[in-house]
């Protein structure tokens, strides 16, 4: 069984987004849901500043508090480490959410249709849609996956279930990259098998010191960064997002 | 028939067209949260101020937590003092058992109801959460200990104390007979049945005590134990759910026996020695809850984490200052008015008597300015009335909070010889000051206590929230009430029954 692990080189991020963007229309993601987020950050005083850039994807946690708090069992651990939500079995208590240090969960605060950037069912929308189908249609995500078989893939799915970042389940398990990974323009992401010496997360991490985000909760995250340091007091957000529903 | 029913104690079955007019203002309180919850179930939790912490900026959990762990606090009293009276044989203490027992029953459905709300699929709930049940979520005590558990012990409870009465009551020919054999359920009251009560409740009690202790520490470590929320993880966090819930628990109960003492009017059997038991009670909880605060306090702002000391700071000098001072206050407030009845007579007399001229000053004063800093933050007005800078506003609602300190001094010099009013209106202080405090615990450390470098976020209710916990609200007092018209909410004395 693989262990699957995400490596981001900081020394290459340059903020773009990329990820963003793709994730958004890989899963479906609803209005102001980034399952994929890019800090931008910047340290020191002018005129010496140092501006610097930090992805952030679900951690997929190997002790996660989220998997242990989940009163149904709607949020799992996978044997290859995918932390998965199984939004047929979710209540919507938002308790994942809460005990997540790493803010990745997101509500489905209305129902998904209607928090699409584009309403498919607005009539005065029709003539330029011409009857396509929505994106949010993607075969792909309403697979079951696993060996437990749970419907776990893609975003957008129901009022009032929590979603995060899937690691793109349904492409991991075709054995593509998941689409953060396959669009970053500079091969900042890495993603692949922990346990094959030869993939590129493993000959990143030997090559390059590495750090996870808040090691110290012991929640053993399975997304490591190489080439920078944890964000710390000295950095200040700019132009955060605040997008709310 | 009239006669009969007149004959019954304690008001049972007499409904005034005041009590009618109540009722039916409680109903429609109920039915408009009703409405506000319907809006929420189609809408989604998109109408409530609740969003997601992180990028969106929010607190995903809010007063429906809040108000269920206050709820779940005031079911404290009833049992506790239930299983006090019967363990400590503090006979005296007799006439609020029943008081207390039914406190609790209804307090726990309010605290099962506003769990629901909370709920992005409530359907799913009722089902999953049995049918998936996992022992490793801090939910599930909640769930078995205190919802079924506490419940399921509290009624049966309130079941064994209530038969003597039923199998009194039943006696007499009326509309309730029926029920009132059905809870007798073959009851007399001969001395070998009350032996093997007296028996079942006193083994009831002692399993009631520790379970107490381990569902609301189960409530306590929803927070306590998670490590990613700064302000939540803490040690401190589950003792201080039992005593925080036992203040505003004991508080409710002083509150309620109050107004059935003044609405009943049974000055002798709720006699002042009842509300000076309780006043003591809370005066040594409140106590120990204000140790617990100030050691949290020290420990964060001494040696925290600077995640720690920011969610400390937004309450000591942030935007939830206003609260926190006021939970500070009213505990504080609670507490001297609780100490005024014992303070030494010469002390006494230095008091001023109470004069209305001052609560109306300083009530009227307090409004004026309260008026005042809202029609300034509502933004430049159009008349000729004087903008102040934002520096100078900032102190007005201080201004504010300390007119109304002084209203509520100005009525202390009553408290000085009642021990009933003092312990009414502590208990109405500790209850407002442990609703505070729950918000104090579930929000900011949402807002304020991420660990990444998220922005700060906000949480502002909306109308459904409000109107579902005030529906909430009525649904328990329309409970309360009606239990009151339909069952001796006190032991019923034999001598009233005349000669049975």
């Amino acid at each position: 069984m693989a262990r699957y692990a995400m490596v981001i080189d900081l020394d290459r991020c340059t903020g773009c987004r990329a990820c963003m963007e793709a994730c958004k229309v890989e899963n479906n993601t609803p209005t102001a849901t980034f399952w994929m987020y890019v800090f931008r950050f910047e340290e020191g005083e002018y005129p010496n500043t140092h501006i610097w850039f930090m992805p952030r994807p679900c951690m997929h946690c190997d002790n996660a508090p989220c998997v242990k708090v989940c009163p149904v069992g709607a949020r799992y651990k996978r044997e290859d480490g995918l932390v998965a939500t199984d939004w047929d079995r979710c209540i919507g208590c938002r308790y994942c959410e809460v005990a997540c240090p790493y803010g990745v969960n997101f509500f489905n605060w209305k129902e998904p249709s209607k928090n699409y950037y584009l309403d498919w069912r607005d009539k005065d929308l029709s003539p330029i849609t011409n009857g396509a189908v929505p994106p949010y249609r993607n075969p792909d995500l309403e697979k079951p996956y696993g060996k437990e078989r749970r419907r776990t893939a893609g975003g957008g799915r129901l009022k009032g279930v929590i979603e995060k970042c899937t690691f793109c389940v349904h492409r991991v398990e075709k054995g593509l990259q998941p689409a953060c990974v396959a669009n970053c323009p500079l091969f900042a992401l890495h993603f692949g098998d922990l346990d094959d010496p030869n993939s590129t997360v493993s000959q990143l991490l030997r090559r390059k010191p590495s750090f996870r985000l808040l090691e110290e909760l012991g929640t053993r995250p399975r997304v490591y960064y190489v080439g920078g340091h944890p964000p710390d007091t000295e950095a200040r957000q700019i132009e955060e997002v605040k997008a709310r529903v | 028939m009239a006669t009969r029913v007149e004959r019954l104690p304690y008001g049972i079955g007499r409904f005034t067209l005041g009590l009618y007019l109540l009722l039916v203002v409680l109903l429609m309180v109920v039915g408009w949260g009703i409405y506000a919850y319907s809006r929420q179930f189609t809408e989604g939790l998109v109408v409530t101020g609740l969003r997601d912490i992180g990028t969106m900026g929010g607190a995903a959990w809010g007063l429906y937590i809040a108000f269920d762990i206050y709820f779940v606090g005031v079911s404290f009293a009833g049992i506790t003092t239930a299983a006090l009276i019967r363990l400590l044989h503090l006979k005296h203490l007799k006439p609020v058992s029943r008081m207390a027992e039914v406190l609790t029953v209804v307090s726990l459905i309010l605290a099962a109801f506003s769990v629901l709300p909370d709920l992005g699929q409530p359907v799913r709930g009722i089902i999953n959460l049995f049918r998936y049940a996992r022992p490793q979520s801090p939910f599930f005590g909640t769930f078995t200990l205190v919802v079924s558990g506490y419940l399921f012990a509290s009624l049966v409870y309130l079941y064994l104390d209530g038969r003597r009465d039923a199998a009194i009551l039943a006696k007499e020919k009326g509309p309730l007979q029926g029920f009132y054999r059905l809870w007798a359920a073959g009851y007399r009251d001969t001395p070998a049945e009350r032996e093997r009560h007296d028996r079942a409740s006193f083994w009831l009690a002692i399993a009631i005590l520790p379970l107490l202790v381990t569902a609301h520490s189960t409530l306590g470590f929803v927070f306590g134990i998670q490590s990613g929320r700064p302000g939540w993880f803490s040690a401190l966090q589950a003792p201080g759910f039992v005593v925080m819930a036992g203040v505003s628990g004991i508080g409710l109960l002083a509150v309620i026996a109050a107004i059935l003492r003044q609405a009943l009017n049974e000055r002798e059997q709720l006699h002042e020695g009842i509300f000076k038991w309780l006043g003591m009670f809370l005066v040594v909880l409140i106590l120990i809850y204000l140790y617990f605060m100030v050691v949290e306090l020290l420990t964060t702002t001494y040696a925290g984490h600077h995640h720690e000391v920011r969610v400390t700071l937004a309450l000591l000098t942030g935007g939830y200052a206003w609260l926190f001072w006021g939970v500070v206050a009213s505990l504080l407030l609670a507490l001297v008015s609780l100490l005024l009845p014992y303070l030494p007579e010469p002390l006494r007399v230095r008091f001023p008597a109470f004069q209305p001229g001052y609560a109306l000053a300083t009530g009227l004063t307090a409004f004026v300015v309260g008026v005042f800093f809202i029609l300034q933050r509502m933004g430049p007005p159009r008349g000729a009335l004087l903008m102040l800078s934002p520096e100078v506003l900032r102190w007005i609602p201080w201004l504010l909070a300390v007119f109304l300190v002084l209203f509520v001094l100005s009525f202390f010099p009553l408290f000085t010889t009642s021990f009933v009013a003092s312990a009414a209106v502590s208990g109405l202080l500790v209850n407002l000051a442990a609703i505070g405090k729950r918000l104090l615990i579930v929000v900011p450390s949402q807002t304020y206590g991420t660990l990444l470098p998220y922005g700060v976020g906000t949480y502002t209710p909306t109308w459904v929230e409000y109107s579902i916990i005030g529906g909430l609200f009525a649904l328990g007092t329309l409970l309360y009430l009606l239990f009151v018209k339909f069952f001796p909410i006190m032991e019923v004395r034999t001598a009233e029954e005349g000669g049975h």
